[in-house]
């Protein structure tokens, strides 16, 4: 007691600030303390992600290499983005990458959703399909170079099946089905891990509601669509976001399998291209910036729309409960009458 | 513990001061080096000294010149010791290395070599050569040109140079010149002779339609792939920017000097000759099915072997390659090398190059660097090191080896410096056009079979889109165009 009234007299009497003392007492340390856990994670976030970044927006005003004399040339490189041909066109690439990650959810919910049922030897299964993820993208790249192969392991597994080997595309050749050929590299790789996703979120649904759903009646698609779907609603918008995101950016299949060429070449691996090949090192940055953007705006999208549709059904319960507490205060009455 | 953690931090930062002084400027890391010196050889501290101030005419006063020195005679009554950092680990590994060595000390008893391989060499060697710390004789890495006279010694001007030893423009400054080339490498195309036979091709193709012919008495005759691209591999698509120069055109002058300033160098010439017709034979390769079936899964590993069985006719690789092919199966005997099946004015030429060269330390002692030179001289006369490398020789009267056989009447073209004050020109056009040429443009060589496999674009489109490309980047540059 006696010290904390000393301190106020203290404070009072406006003694001369001494920094050592405060730093040693209960308070200082505390606003130490406050601070350094504000300040360091702020600190790392600007020097490793805000300040390369505005280097980047940076450099995509200036015609510049690594090393030598760099040009401030305004708007040049954007407009530059805008009329090369070869920028847009790749992100065209970008839609089988969407369509790829479409299928990929719907495999994944489809296995999640029976995978959270009970079945024989499931953790197994789970263990097999969660497995791809685990390889690195380097190694998955060389594994479908060499399952690709004309004459590999695919086309071996199709004649199997009865395909004539003339009968078959020449996967990785054949422009018009070589990006499907990647997209699938791709989806093999990720559906594991967004089933693993979806049956976190599935087994988080109470049991109970799928025995009531049987008493009624209800079959195991019925389940699944008026139960399971409506349950695991958030993580299912979270899943496309990422994906299609992901999909705008996607850089490791074309670049090891293909390395971009024949058609293949995705935005990210032109935009490496032209950054490291041809150091055009400006052009590339503001690139990467129109990339942003166009994600901003993807994103920003996807969440209007899933915000509309959820809100829709959200606006009808509320629709429903207050329909129902107006009988019900109408039923009251009555009874009162 | 303690004593070791100390040891090693002191260490670091020893490490740390000496590389800041090499950071600041050579001249710094020169004087470190005397000093060093000094402390080592006392007696010669003076020299070194005085010879820091004028290498060059200390050199030339010394009387120390490459082809002054007859080996055998000069300088025999040398004792001393010299080391020599290596790129060709590989060879120090095989014991072949010693075996030079040995050779060498019949004719130079006295004189003591030290190698050492460094596996990282361009890299590491470039550190080295900074903090000085490297001893006598070194294979070159990239250093700016005006820096050459702080690091090495010069062995003798241009023009006595030029009459005993070839490439001798890679490290020349100022009319003088500071390294002698270990080998040579030619640009021309491994085939498989027993293929070629097999197909009744007797005469070797000496122009695109021969060539052409060639393949598709290949692909008629044989069930080899005529014509193998290494298209997934990228950077052997690269590797044809290689035949535009001296093989295309027969001068040494083009790829640094003339293409810059030329307008539309992609441009058909109408007689078989420069970029277009290079690009042209892939072309017509392609599209006439003269390559392997699917490019896009194509093993640059698996090649070897391919070709070396019989399964290939031909790729369009350097010299270097030629020992690969041969060693990676039974029938090395059947692996041949040809030259590019250009021909400018009646005449073949091919593009030849050197590999890494020899430079002498300029920091050695006075014995050290005569015994040096001595040494690279032997080396490249009496050692045979080149010939046993499938190289092109770098002695003017050096045999050429089995592999160049098809050579014979063939001029071997190697590339001449820029003009000075255009050196970075080339560097610019190549990165403004993005066509890259001999600098990792890959993607442009793939696009032409591409388009050749795909029939979705004529020959000509590309190669206007290549000059517009490169017109541009001349505008932008600001380069000036002659023709």
């Amino acid at each position: 007691m006696s010290a904390a009234s000393s301190q106020v007299v203290q404070a009072k009497q406006k003694r001369p600030f001494y920094f050592l003392k405060w730093a040693k007492s209960r308070k200082g340390q505390q606003t130490i303390i406050i601070v350094a856990f504000m300040f360091i994670p702020l600190l790392l976030l600007f020097t490793f992600t805000y300040f390369p970044f505005a280097e980047m927006f940076k450099f995509s005003f200036y015609k510049m290499k690594y090393i030598g004399p760099r040009k401030f040339v305004g708007l040049d490189n954007y407009i530059q983005v805008f009329k090369r041909d070869d920028c847009f066109g790749a992100l065209k690439l970008s839609f089988y990458y969407i369509g790829g990650a479409m299928v990929q959810l719907v495999i994944a919910l489809y296995l999640a959703t029976m995978l959270s049922f009970k079945v024989k030897g499931g953790n197994i299964f789970k263990g097999f399909m969660f497995f791809p993820y685990l390889i690195s993208g380097i190694a998955i790249g060389f594994i479908f170079k060499f399952f690709y192969t004309r004459g590999f392991v695919f086309d071996t597994v199709l004649q199997w099946c009865g395909f004539e080997l003339e009968n078959l595309p020449y996967w990785l050749k054949d422009q018009r089905i070589n990006n499907i050929s990647l997209v699938a590299t791709s989806v093999w790789r990720y559906f594991g891990q967004n089933m693993v996703l979806f049956i976190g979120a599935i087994m988080s649904v109470d049991a109970e509601l799928y025995e009531a759903a049987e008493l009624d009646g209800a079959n195991k698609f019925q389940q699944f669509r008026f139960i399971i779907l409506p349950s695991i609603k958030t993580i299912v918008t979270l899943n496309v976001i990422l994906s299609i995101t992901g999909s705008l950016s996607a850089f490791e299949p074309p670049y090891v399998i293909t390395s971009g060429a024949n058609g293949t070449g995705t935005y990210f691996v032109i935009m490496n291209d032209i950054a490291h090949v041809s150091q055009k090192v400006g052009l590339a940055s503001s690139m990467a910036i129109v990339l942003l953007f166009i994600i901003f705006v993807a994103t920003v999208l996807q969440k209007l729309f899933f915000k509309y549709v959820m809100r829709d059904e959200e606006d009808e319960n509320k629709r429903a409960g207050f329909r129902r507490e107006k009988s019900l205060v109408r039923y009251r009455k009555k009874r009162g009458a | 513990m303690k004593l070791k953690r100390v040891l090693a931090l002191s260490m670091a930062a020893v490490l740390t001061l000496s590389m800041v002084g090499c950071g600041s400027g050579s001249n710094e890391s020169t004087a470190v080096n005397t000093n060093e010196e000094a402390a080592q050889v006392p007696a010669e501290a003076t020299d070194d000294a005085a010879e820091e101030t004028a290498t060059g005419e200390k050199a030339a006063v010394d009387g120390l010149n490459y082809v002054d020195i007859v080996l055998g005679e000069s300088y025999t009554d040398i004792t001393t010791t010299i080391k020599w950092i290596s790129h060709r680990t590989d060879l120090i590994e095989s014991g072949a290395m010693d075996t030079y060595i040995e050779k060498f000390n019949e004719m130079y008893p006295n004189i003591t070599v030290e190698v050492e391989g460094v596996t990282n060499y361009a890299d590491d060697a470039l550190l080295r050569l900074t903090s000085g710390d490297w001893g006598d004789i070194m294979m070159i890495p990239a250093v700016d040109k005006n820096l050459l006279s702080e690091y090495f010694v010069p062995y003798g001007d241009l023009d006595s140079m030029k009459e005993v030893v070839r490439f001798v423009d890679q490290w020349m400054y100022d009319n003088t010149v500071y390294g002698v080339a270990s080998t040579g490498n030619a640009q021309g195309i491994v085939y498989n002779k027993a293929v070629f036979e097999k197909a009744g091709i007797t005469a070797i193709p000496k122009t695109p339609e021969e060539f052409i012919a060639a393949l598709q008495a290949i692909k008629d005759k044989t069930d080899a792939i005529p014509l193998y691209t290494n298209y997934a591999a990228g950077w052997t698509m690269g590797a044809w920017d290689a035949y535009i120069n001296g093989s295309a055109t027969g001068s040494g002058k083009y790829m640094n000097q003339e293409l810059l300033h030329t307008k539309d160098p992609f441009k058909d010439y109408g007689d078989d000759t420069h970029a277009y017709a290079v690009y042209k034979i892939l072309y017509d390769a392609v599209a006439n099915g003269l390559t392997e079936e699917d490019y896009t899964t194509t093993d640059w590993e698996g090649c070897k072997g391919m070709i070396n069985g019989g399964q290939i006719g031909c790729m369009v690789l350097g010299s270097w390659a030629y020992s690969q092919m041969v060693d990676a199966g039974e029938n090395g005997d059947d692996i041949g090398y040809m030259s590019f099946p250009i021909t400018v004015n009646g005449k073949q030429y091919a593009s030849a190059g050197p590999d890494y060269n020899y430079g002498i330390n300029v920091n050695a002692s006075n014995d050290n660097k005569a015994a040096a030179m001595v040494f690279v001289k032997w080396m490249t006369e009496e050692s045979g090191f080149a010939f046993n490398e499938g190289g092109v020789p770098i002695d003017m009267d050096g045999e050429y080896p089995e592999l160049y056989s098809a050579f014979e009447g063939i001029e071997f073209v190697a590339d001449e410096p820029a003009v000075a004050g255009e050196e970075d020109i080339l560097n610019e056009l190549n990165a403004e056009s993005e066509l890259n040429i001999n600098s990792g443009g890959d993607t442009k060589v793939q696009a032409i079979i591409e388009h050749a496999a795909n029939g979705d674009k004529t020959f000509d489109e590309i190669m206007n889109e290549w000059n517009e490309a490169w017109t541009g980047a001349q505008e932008t540059a600001g380069v000036e165009v002659t023709n």
